[in-house]
């Protein structure tokens, strides 16, 4: 019951997304913008992975904090919330939320990390291992934006205040993470960094569950 | 500027009584502060 | 009674300061007198840290009853941890500088302050965007118990990044102090003193900012 309402919300809001393409068409010129940034900033210099690794964790943090508040401060601005409080229960809402930016977020950093590639020389010499570390560094950020553009989406001035109160929140996560994905990235074997891959875990199993115990009272009135 | 840190450099036990200062003017401070904003609530 | 404690909190504090400048310590590498900065220091981020879980605590206890005073209660809790974690801050940098060099170099500790402090400041920051007093106390609530379960992290990655200069046994056991009995018995009063002064300074807030809401909900 509550897997097919959180399907029907997650649902909802793909085919409303779909629709008006509102957030993706920003979203797709906001990674486009920050990677010709990157692109400028660096210009033909040969740049260590380090530093590249950090300048493509800039580029996530960005777009997601740019385009993840959207699922919830849509439903405030266009008062749909009301309505989609009578129809369905809070735990439902707040797991289709999360799965949206799910989907959201590992199609726009599959594309950052298409487009970094392409601009930069970045190697990654174990692939496999990079790939892993970004999943699930993405289930954590998602999981802490995604409770925290709730709460967001009740109080004034969202823009400016969303990357500042999700980066405080984030940064366990992406100190890990960076650190996880240079490691990959010079080779180190994926082996090696199940310890990373532990705390990214553990990182998202416990925000999702504080979301799903606290969202109740965000969402009500 | 520099003999001052040559001389807190030599004389540690004057760091301590620096952050000691600090802490109490901290707390002065605020306690200052929340004096300010009873009388606030004491007038009105 | 409540005289009393004040004037408990008077005569430690003051013995801490003159005991702590005053008494003979161990001798201890590379840190020397320096080494008494630790009678101030750790007590202040260790009420920024207590103030921080107090705030939690009172903010699961708001949204489990409603009552308006856990939210008064959170909301004082977290001012005094702000102001105990900037003099934690202050009083930690000036001590890197003369014992480190520099007044901030991104030891792991360092950063676990800054983190603090960029809590504190985003708890504020959210608290000052909503209007509606029960919006404000449940969202603000919700935030600091999101923020709060993310800290204890910190534990388990800051070893892994870096290595720290700060002396202390759980992060650098090379850097340990050890302290004999009398360091130890200043320490620990010093750490009894603070909290109890802080405690003190919260009771005082609260009920500042108690009179301030019957003063506003009359008006209303």
């Amino acid at each position: 019951m509550l897997l097919k309402n959180s399907y029907l919300v997650f649902k909802k809001d793909l085919s409303s997304e779909l629709r008006t393409r509102y957030v993706i068409n920003s979203l797709l010129m906001f990674v486009l913008v920050i990677i010709s940034i990157i692109r400028f900033a660096i210009g033909d210099e040969k740049v260590d992975n380090e530093i590249l690794t950090g300048l493509l964790w800039i580029a996530i943090f960005f777009t997601s904090v740019s385009g993840l508040s959207r699922t919830f401060v849509k439903e405030e601005e266009k008062e749909t919330s009301f309505s989609l409080k009578l129809s369905t229960g809070s735990n439902s809402v707040i797991l289709g939320k999360l799965f949206f930016n799910l989907i959201l977020t590992f199609s726009l950093n599959l594309l950052i990390l298409f487009l970094f590639v392409i601009i930069t020389d970045y190697e990654i010499k174990n692939f496999s291992g990079f790939m892993i570390v970004i999943v699930f560094g993405n289930l954590g950020l998602v999981s802490a934006s995604t409770i925290i553009a709730a709460i967001i989406s009740k109080a004034n001035s969202k823009g400016t205040l969303y990357p500042v109160l999700s980066f405080p929140v984030l940064l366990p996560l992406l100190i890990t993470v960076i650190n996880a994905t240079k490691l990959a990235s010079v080779g180190v074997e994926t082996g090696k960094l199940l310890g990373e891959i532990q705390i990214l875990l553990s990182y998202f199993i416990v925000v999702t569950v504080a979301s799903l115990m606290l969202f109740k009272y965000v969402w009500e009135d | 500027m520099s003999s001052l840190y040559d001389f807190l450099e030599t004389n540690s036990l004057y760091i301590v009584l620096l952050i000691v200062l600090i802490i109490w003017v901290g707390i002065f401070g605020y306690l200052r502060s929340l004096d300010k904003k009873i009388k606030k609530l004491e007038e009105k | 009674m409540k005289n009393f404690i004040t004037y408990a909190i008077f005569v430690i504090i003051s013995a801490v300061i003159i005991l702590g400048l005053a008494l003979p310590i161990p001798d201890i590498p590379a840190l020397g007198d320096k080494a008494r900065v630790l009678y101030f220091h750790v007590p202040m981020s260790w009420i920024s840290v207590l103030a921080f879980f107090m705030s939690m605590w009172y903010s699961i206890r708001y949204l489990k009853t409603r009552d308006h005073n856990y939210d008064i209660k959170s909301y004082s809790s977290a001012q005094l941890g702000f102001l105990f974690c900037i003099l934690a801050t202050a009083t930690g940098s000036l001590w890197a500088k003369f014992s480190w060099g520099s007044f901030w170099n991104w030891d792991p500790r360092q950063t676990s302050i800054f983190i603090l402090l960029l809590i504190y400041g985003a708890y504020f920051a959210l608290r000052s965007a909503i209007e509606s007093e029960d919006q404000r106390a449940k969202l603000s609530s919700v935030y600091s118990i999101i923020a709060a379960v993310t800290v204890p992290f910190f534990v388990f990655i800051m070893p892994r990044i870096v290595e720290s200069l700060h002396p202390d046994p759980i992060l650098n056991t090379q850097g340990k102090i050890n302290m004999d009995s009398s360091m130890l018995t200043v320490f620990l009063s010093a750490l009894v003193g603070f909290t109890m002064l802080y405690l003190w300074m919260l009771d005082l807030k609260i009920r500042a900012e108690k009179l301030n809401y019957k003063k506003l909900s009359l008006t209303d």
